[in-house]
């Protein structure tokens, strides 16, 4: 805000420039054009690798293009008919869908339930906080192979449940409903460190006041939990929620180093089978699916950001 | 009365609270961080047999040396480091120092297209790289399957991340400063440099931590760019080592890897874990 006077104030001096200045040595250039020079290069960047391959996705997932034909030309719905005869597009959508559900859902929990723990800034806490964020250090294909080898016939969670349960020996990642939940698991595990550093923030931002005059008036922790700290979270609640359901749509490593989309096709997500496509140089099928995931971006966290904001100015 | 026994219990509950909470913290920490990373370092010491059956019990027959030069040599683990390097060290530096130039534009123009061009660069925190059509440009630059095209990939998509917390941080600064140094006849890119950049310097440190996290371990994208093995970065070398075997996976190599693979990290974090616990804290605020 306290800037916004100054800058029209540039802009109409520069707009009103007579264009015989910028003849003049460069001491005199227009403040405005001088802002250009630090915009450009990143700008450049961003559209020659980021927003021109974006646009390009569209026709491309629309083509025919393959390693099979020098012939490129736009089909029409050809490559989302032929991926849906064949089941792969119901098929993957459905698992990407219940796979981003169940890491977000996951991670929330986990990362919620931590910071409330650990909200408070001192040795002890510091400590868990600190270890707690590890795995998010640790790549998502190498948090597949740890994962894999817990959840292993032989691995030490089955030698747990053993305990218990004598001769147990499921193997998690060869049932389609356990495969499809241990990996998604991985990838709630791999980024819950974050998520409980962005929930500490909004805890602390809460005032402290606010929780005392409640505890005053009677009300229980669960009480302030619910009807204060927990709207006043609403915006760590809003980035957490979307960050990590984006993340979980385009989910693809943790897949690679634990089930390779198995058993049969029950962890094919969308950019798996965008892999398999382009493995078998169908580049117009691969495309199509990459653009299902940026469809299905948009579809879930534009009305998830716009519902919950509104949730946030209620608070 | 009451009051006397009210205060006394209160005191009482609160440290059964306290006892309560970590012992309930460390049970949930032990499964959830420390299995995994004992699983992983113990069997990376275990010959092959031991390493099979997947115990937390220490190797009865030691095979270190053994596992971790095969990370060298079958697993060509220094070229995957240098690539890494080659891809992470440049990406990090042209992010930040691109992104503060460009953030600083956008923060203190009221310029139209500007504020469009900070929108588009920003959209890529949202939106998923479309890594097809990435292989095209490439191939049209004739960058294909090389570390510059992964590299530039990587910039393209990471400056809006970076973009974002920055213009927000300088949004956040008054710019008399800034006016000042103009004033006494400081060019632009002097303001720049000696001005902007060192007050910069907490923002820079947390988006440098969120890069260096998400390009060091990324998988997807470098699996499609990178073409040959001469180019892999860690994660690629982690991948193919551990394909090699085609039955079940020898574990303890495996293992071996992937605590060379993040070793890196890990050090740089337990050197600077203060820092990057209170920088990520405080950016989440204003995230």
């Amino acid at each position: 805000m306290v800037m916004a006077p100054p800058a029209p104030a540039e802009h109409r001096s520069s707009r009103r420039a007579p264009s015989g200045v910028r003849r003049e040595p460069a001491r005199r250039t227009p403040i405005r054009a001088r802002w250009w020079g630090f915009a450009i290069p990143s700008l450049v960047l961003v559209v020659v690798f980021f927003v021109v391959p974006f646009a390009l996705n569209i026709p491309f997932a629309f083509s025919s293009w393959s390693g099979y034909s020098d012939d490129i030309r736009l089909i029409g719905l050809k490559n989302f008919e032929l991926l849906w005869e064949r089941g792969i597009l119901q098929n993957s959508i459905g698992i990407t869908v219940v796979y981003a559900v169940i890491a977000m859902t996951v991670q929330n929990v986990v990362s919620l339930s931590l910071a409330l723990a650990l909200r408070t800034t001192n040795f002890v806490n510091s400590l868990y906080r600190s270890i707690f964020f590890l795995p998010v250090l640790i790549s998502p294909l190498a948090a597949g192979y740890i994962w894999r080898a817990i959840v292993s016939p032989d691995g030490p969670l089955n030698a747990a449940i053993a305990l218990a349960v004598p001769g147990f020996d499921k193997a998690w990642l060869g049932d389609p409903v356990t495969a499809l939940v241990t990996v998604a698991f991985v990838d709630a595990w791999k980024w819950s460190g974050i998520a409980t550093l962005v929930y500490i923030a909004g805890l602390n931002s809460i005032p402290s006041t606010m929780l005392e005059a409640a505890s005053i008036d009677g009300a229980n922790a669960w009480q302030r939990f619910w009807r204060i700290s927990f709207p006043l979270l609403a915006p760590a609640f809003t980035f957490n929620v979307v960050t990590t359901l984006i993340g979980a749509l385009s989910a693809y490593d943790v897949i690679a180093s634990t089930t390779g989309g198995g058993p049969g096709v029950s962890t094919v997500t969308l950019n798996v089978a965008a892999v398999q496509q382009f493995g078998l140089s169908y580049f117009g099928t691969a495309s199509a699916l990459s653009l299902t995931v940026t469809v299905l971006v948009v579809v879930f966290a534009v009305p998830l950001v716009a519902w919950l904001r509104r949730r946030e100015v209620a608070a | 009365m009451s009051a006397a026994i009210a205060v006394r219990p209160r005191r009482s509950s609160g440290r059964m609270r306290a006892t309560v909470k970590y012992t309930l913290l460390t049970l949930f920490a032990i499964p959830w961080v420390g299995i995994p990373l004992w699983l992983v370092v113990v069997n990376s010491w275990k010959t092959q047999g031991e390493a099979a059956r997947l115990s937390l019990g220490l190797p009865e027959q030691w095979a270190i040396v053994e596992n971790y030069a095969a990370v060298f040599t079958t697993g060509n683990y220094l070229t995957g480091l240098r690539n890494s390097l080659l891809v992470a060290i440049p990406t990090i530096v042209v992010v930040l120092l691109l992104g503060s130039a460009a953030a600083w534009a956008y923060a203190r123009s009221t310029s139209r297209s500007f504020q469009a061009f900070f929108y588009l660069t920003s959209l890529s925190i949202l939106l998923p790289p479309a890594v097809i059509p990435t292989i095209f440009v490439l191939t049209t630059l004739g960058l294909d399957g090389s570390i510059a095209g992964y590299a530039l990939m990587m910039m393209g998509t990471r400056l809006g991340i970076a973009v974002f917390l920055i213009t927000g941080f300088i949004r956040g600064i008054p710019p008399e400063l800034e006016e000042a140094a103009a004033i006494d006849g400081a060019s632009r890119r002097r303001i720049f440099f000696s001005l902007m950049l060192p007050l910069l310097r907490p923002v820079l440190f947390v988006g440098g931590v969120l890069l260096v996290i998400t390009v060091w371990n990324d998988f997807f994208f470098g699996v499609l760019l990178l073409k040959t093995s001469a180019n892999a970065t860690l994660p690629l070398t982690l991948y193919s080592f551990a394909s090699a075997s085609t039955s079940s996976l020898r574990w303890n190599l495996v293992f071996a890897h992937v605590v060379m693979t993040s070793l890196p990290l890990i050090v740089a974090y337990l050197v600077s874990q203060r820092q990057v616990l209170a920088g990520l804290t405080e950016g989440g605020v204003k995230g």
